[in-house]
């Protein structure tokens, strides 16, 4: 079972279990003494009178005829009941507390000539036995002292033991649950760090312990951390230089391209070809390293939004007339007409162009963007035409280099697969989602809707 | 009557007019840059440093300098402060990145228009064409205007302020009388990029914004509390009436 308990609730278990038993253990010891003591005091106590009493029996036995008047005329100041035994009749002051009352055992051993003292429960009761054999008149004399007083002092005392013992037990389990608090604090620390990093905080460190103790698990901790960030950026970094260190060739080559292509006319057919062929890979070339520049720096963690205010249903219009395809139908929510919102606009646009021009490689082209307000934000959906995609392929295909669910099928007009990646980029910076679903109406097509939420401007 | 030399060789003689000063450390994209350049006509000096950029302009005075901020020796910024307090030429500058703050500092440092590395020679062209329209239309519409110590002599394309002579850098100059010629009303970033840059929706606001900055330090008594060139929260500049 432990085995599904936590860390902590074991700890705590452990602490409550430990304080139960060892107060359990004093209680009980506490109890037993006590008990051992308050009995001895009584039966030296009734011990005392007990011979006085059987020496006035002893005396009396032989004159006294009526056994009656002889147990009446004893004092018996702690409640004794006293018995006489002579003639082979048992003579009580009570008569519940007569022959029967006492344990046979008692009876046997005096009349064998022994005296006995003993503890027994009459009815429920704790009772003392005493009896003394009275030889001289072939008699013997007994006292049934009644011992409940002492029972329930010992009852309540037992009680009082084990709502403290139980208290004890309870302390316990908070003191264990409040060390083990403190001891695992260090390893939510460490946990908090680590989910930190994982979100991207790449110099999210813990702060040095001063317990010697945990010393070496920040100390550790911090270094991994350090390793992980020096890796990733020296990726990012090489990723960027590398697009960086192809700019200037590809100004160079694009300046040259654009200077023959001025002199088209001079050129034949097939060097017309080659120079097209020339012109449209530069331009993807030059697609891809702007594009893993950006990516690079949204590694790098130095992308910053450049927001401001903008009315967006005039951006969703603007994003797609500026497209390639600009007859594609815009479908506005009323309401979103005067909606104004703070984003970096040029990211927004880019976002839009990129999904429609996702749409026009793999997806048939767009059919529709529309735009509608949910709750705390908007919709923004683009559907296609195409054969959609898959839903084992959904969460991938925002992943970088992936040709949603056409790899393999590389056409012309075939272009970086960074596209999409970006666009998550792009909407995660503003706080927004993005995921491909199934057209709504039915028909084949992807649909991909960017969830942005909307901050009123302040 | 048709002239004498041909519409072609006119056409030609206007544009031989057009000096460009291209200052850029790469040898290969100068020379690229300059054989685009030369294909639009115009006559194409260049500069590999901040240092030759500046003994060229003062031999040379160009109608439009480009400089690519990453310059060794004398930065690009420093370049174009230098030829900014020379003379009021467009400047185009090149930069790494948009979203870097080298595109604020270089406006600031008085660049007109900016671009981003590695450009279109065409988008460089359209870029050039539109500063050199915006330098000599100083023909606007609109007679002798006058803003509290304000005067616009759009004619002559004069700003005084409080009587004296406010010198404007032509794009500075453009931003005042498009706001002067409909007073109170508002101007979008938008339409603003549109008319004055020739950009469209997706023009780069701050082009506005940083040289409203500037026009504001020349024609207000108290930048920081401007009374003529205010702005309206989200929606863009007015010129107070």
């Amino acid at each position: 079972m432990t085995q599904h308990l936590g860390l902590r609730a074991r700890i705590t278990l452990a602490f409550a279990i430990g304080t139960l038993v060892l107060s359990a253990l004093l209680s009980a010891t506490a109890w037993g003494l006590t008990r051992q003591n308050l009995l001895d005091q009584r039966e030296d106590s009734s011990g005392v009178v007990f011979y006085r009493n059987a020496e006035i029996v002893q005396q009396r036995l032989p004159t006294e005829t009526d056994a009656l008047t002889l147990v009446g005329s004893l004092a018996t100041p702690l409640g004794a009941h006293p018995i006489v035994y002579s003639d082979g009749a048992y003579t009580p002051l009570t008569p519940e507390f007569g022959r029967e009352a006492l344990p046979a055992a008692v009876r046997d051993a005096v009349l064998s000539g022994e005296p006995v003292r003993m503890r027994f429960r009459l009815r429920g009761d704790m009772q003392l036995a005493i009896g003394i054999p009275i030889p001289s008149a072939n008699a013997a004399y007994f006292e049934i002292i009644p011992l409940e007083d002492i029972d329930a002092t010992l009852a309540a005392l037992g009680m009082s033991l084990l709502a403290a013992s139980l208290v004890t037990a309870l302390a316990g389990a908070t003191l264990g649950w409040w060390a083990s608090r403190r001891a695992l604090r260090p390893l939510s620390d460490v946990s908090t760090a680590a989910m930190a990093l994982a979100a991207g905080r790449l110099d999210t460190r813990l702060s040095p312990s001063r317990d010697p103790d945990l010393r070496p698990i920040s100390a550790s901790f911090n270094d991994m951390a350090q390793a992980l960030q020096d890796r990733i950026e020296r990726d990012a970094q090489f990723a960027s230089d590398v697009s960086h260190e192809l700019r200037s060739p590809l100004m160079t080559l694009a300046a040259s391209i654009e200077v023959m292509d001025n002199q088209r006319d001079d050129l034949t057919e097939r060097a017309q070809a080659a120079l097209d062929l020339m012109t449209g890979d530069i331009a993807r070339f030059q697609q891809l390293v702007e594009d893993l520049l950006e990516i690079s720096r949204f590694d790098a963690g130095v992308v910053r939004l450049e927001l401001e205010e903008v009315h967006l249903a005039e951006l969703v219009m603007q994003a797609v007339r500026h497209s390639t395809d600009r007859d594609i139908p815009v479908e506005l929510d009323a309401e979103l007409a005067g909606v104004v919102v703070r984003a970096d606009k040029r990211r927004i646009v880019r976002v839009i162009a990129n999904l429609l021009d996702n749409a026009a490689k793999y997806g048939g082209g767009a059919t529709s963007v529309s735009l509608r307000g949910v709750d705390n934000g908007v919709q923004i959906a683009i559907e296609d035409r195409g054969e959609g995609v898959p839903e084992e392929d959904r969460a991938q295909i925002f992943g970088r280099f992936n040709r949603g669910g056409l790899a393999g099928r590389r056409s012309a007009s075939d272009g970086v697969g960074l596209g999409l990646a970006l666009v998550s980029e792009h909407v995660g910076l503003h706080g927004g989602r993005i995921w491909v679903e199934d057209r709504t109406d039915g028909l084949s097509g992807a649909r991909f809707v960017i969830e942005l939420p909307v901050e009123e401007p302040g | 009557m048709p002239s004498p030399f041909g519409d072609d060789l006119i056409t030609r003689m206007r544009s031989v007019s057009t000096h460009i000063l291209a200052v850029e450390d790469d040898e290969r994209i100068r020379t690229a840059v300059k054989l685009a350049l030369e294909d639009e006509g115009w006559v194409v000096a260049e500069a590999a440093t901040g240092e030759d950029a500046l003994t060229a302009f003062q031999q040379q005075p160009a109608d439009v300098v480009l400089i690519d901020i990453m310059l060794p020796g004398i930065d690009g910024f420093e370049v174009c402060r230098s030829i900014r307090r020379l003379s009021d030429v467009p400047i185009v500058m090149v930069t790494a990145r948009a979203d870097t703050h080298d595109v604020v500092a270089g406006l600031e440092a008085g660049a007109d228009d900016y671009l981003t590395k590695p450009f279109a020679p065409k988008e460089l062209s359209a870029r050039i064409r539109a500063l050199l329209r915006r330098a000599r239309t100083s023909e606007v519409a609109s007679p002798h205007l006058r803003f509290g110590d304000l005067e616009i002599v759009a004619e002559e394309g004069v700003v005084r302020r409080s009587g004296h002579d406010v010198h404007l850098t032509k794009t500075e100059f453009r931003v005042l009388v498009e706001l002067a010629q409909s007073p109170g009303r508002v101007f979008s970033r938008e339409v603003l990029l549109e008319r004055i840059w020739g950009y469209g929706y997706f023009g780069d606001g701050r082009l506005v914004d940083v040289h409203v900055r500037r026009l504001r330090t020349k024609v207000e008594a108290d930048p920081a509390h401007p009374r003529h060139v205010v702005t309206v929260r989200g929606l863009g500049y007015k010129l107070q009436v």
